[in-house]
């Protein structure tokens, strides 16, 4: 393997920065007996001035995680912005990121060709899950990116620039489950404009009425492991690279860990979700 | 540090241990389940090899998931 000039620049300055980063990074590293002191896992929840602030159950609604507002519409303008400067420069011959934007559209639209039978409802569906994979994927692949990432340390929260990798939305399980939710409601609308009110309560109680309580768990349980298994992925990678690496911090593990959870598994997963999605819809609809 | 709050600080460890131990059986059968045949399919179908590598990853992620619900446990009991 030969590589030209430009590529011969490109990888030292990645390898300088690598090593810029480490050693700034090696400024704050402890033994394992703070690793309890870190706050791992722990997030930045703002509780906002109105609600039941007495409340500690459900129903306090009035408590806001930051980070994944800021980062999750910071991925939302990205997107908006990355597709309308694809769209403006649209040709028949396409460039280089007209290219990678069909094909990847391509793909997702031949998915959900093959299991969607209803004519009506393919565009519908394209849209919604070629939404999320994108969101998803953008923000599970910040997750194999050193950044700015934010951990509560005796109720104060602390700022980290290059510790560990950017606050991924995902990693959030509200973010999660209100997708997972999103998608079980727009499943049974979608039902029920495809087959009728009737016909949607009649699938209910399939094959016979004492199947009732079954059907009813197994649709409430499907949002729940949906959500849980992004979330368990993204939210358990991002803690057992933090503690897998704490020792030799940002040498060689860190790298490799973030390119297999943040990258690999990231972008598998953000697949699963979408491709999951499809498959709900297309059982509801078909 | 007092003797009941060593117990609960053993107990911990402990249970998260076993937590991932024992829920790592599944997924790992299932996994190596969905491994083997898909091995078995690409020998028999060299030319399918493409689509069946991304069906079959898909697959892994999915029985993998139960294997993460321990893993997410686990942090929980430890750091909690």
């Amino acid at each position: 393997m030969s590589l030209s000039k430009k590529e011969k620049i490109f990888v030292g300055i990645l390898l300088v920065a690598i090593v810029v980063i480490w050693a700034f990074s090696l400024r704050d590293v402890g033994g394992m007996d703070d690793l309890k002191n870190m706050g791992i896992g722990s997030k930045w929840i703002a509780t906002l001035p109105y609600g039941d602030s007495e409340s500690t159950g459900f129903f306090r609604l009035n408590r806001i995680n930051w980070m994944t507002v800021g980062v999750g519409a910071a991925i939302v303008i990205g997107l908006i912005w990355f597709a309308r400067s694809v769209g403006k420069k649209m040709s028949t011959v396409p460039g280089r990121r007209q290219s990678f934007v069909e094909l990847l559209l391509d793909f997702m639209y031949n998915t959900v060709e093959e299991s969607i039978t209803r004519k009506e409802f393919i565009k519908p569906v394209f849209v919604i899950s070629t939404t999320l994979f994108f969101f998803i994927t953008i923000s599970n692949l910040i997750s194999g990116i050193p950044g700015v990432s934010v951990s509560v340390i005796n109720g104060e929260p602390v700022f980290g620039l290059f510790l560990d990798t950017w606050y991924t939305p995902t990693s959030d399980l509200n973010t999660n489950a209100t997708y997972a939710i999103m998608i079980l409601v727009i499943s049974h609308a979608f039902s029920i404009k495809a087959r009728g009110f009737k016909t949607w309560i009649k699938s209910f109680f399939e094959p016979n009425p004492i199947m009732f309580p079954m059907n009813l768990v197994g649709e409430l349980a499907k949002p729940i492991s949906h959500s849980l298994r992004l979330f368990g992925n993204i939210y358990g990678g991002g803690i057992l690279v933090l503690i897998l690496s704490y020792m030799i911090k940002y040498l060689i593990l860190p790298v490799f860990l973030w390119g297999f959870f943040g990258m690999f598994i990231g972008l598998i997963q953000a697949l699963v979700f979408s491709m999951l999605s499809i498959a709900y819809i297309a059982a509801q609809v078909n | 540090m007092e003797i009941s709050q060593a117990i609960i600080e053993a107990a911990k460890f402990i249970g998260a241990g076993f937590c991932m131990g024992i829920g790592a059986i599944g997924p790992a059968i299932g996994e190596g389940n969905v491994g083997a045949h898909a091995m078995d399919a690409m020998a028999r179908q060299p030319e399918m090899a493409g689509s069946l590598q991304i069906k079959m990853l898909l697959a892994m992620a999915v029985s993998e998931s139960t294997g993460l619900y321990s893993l997410l446990i686990s942090f929980i009991i430890l750091f909690s």
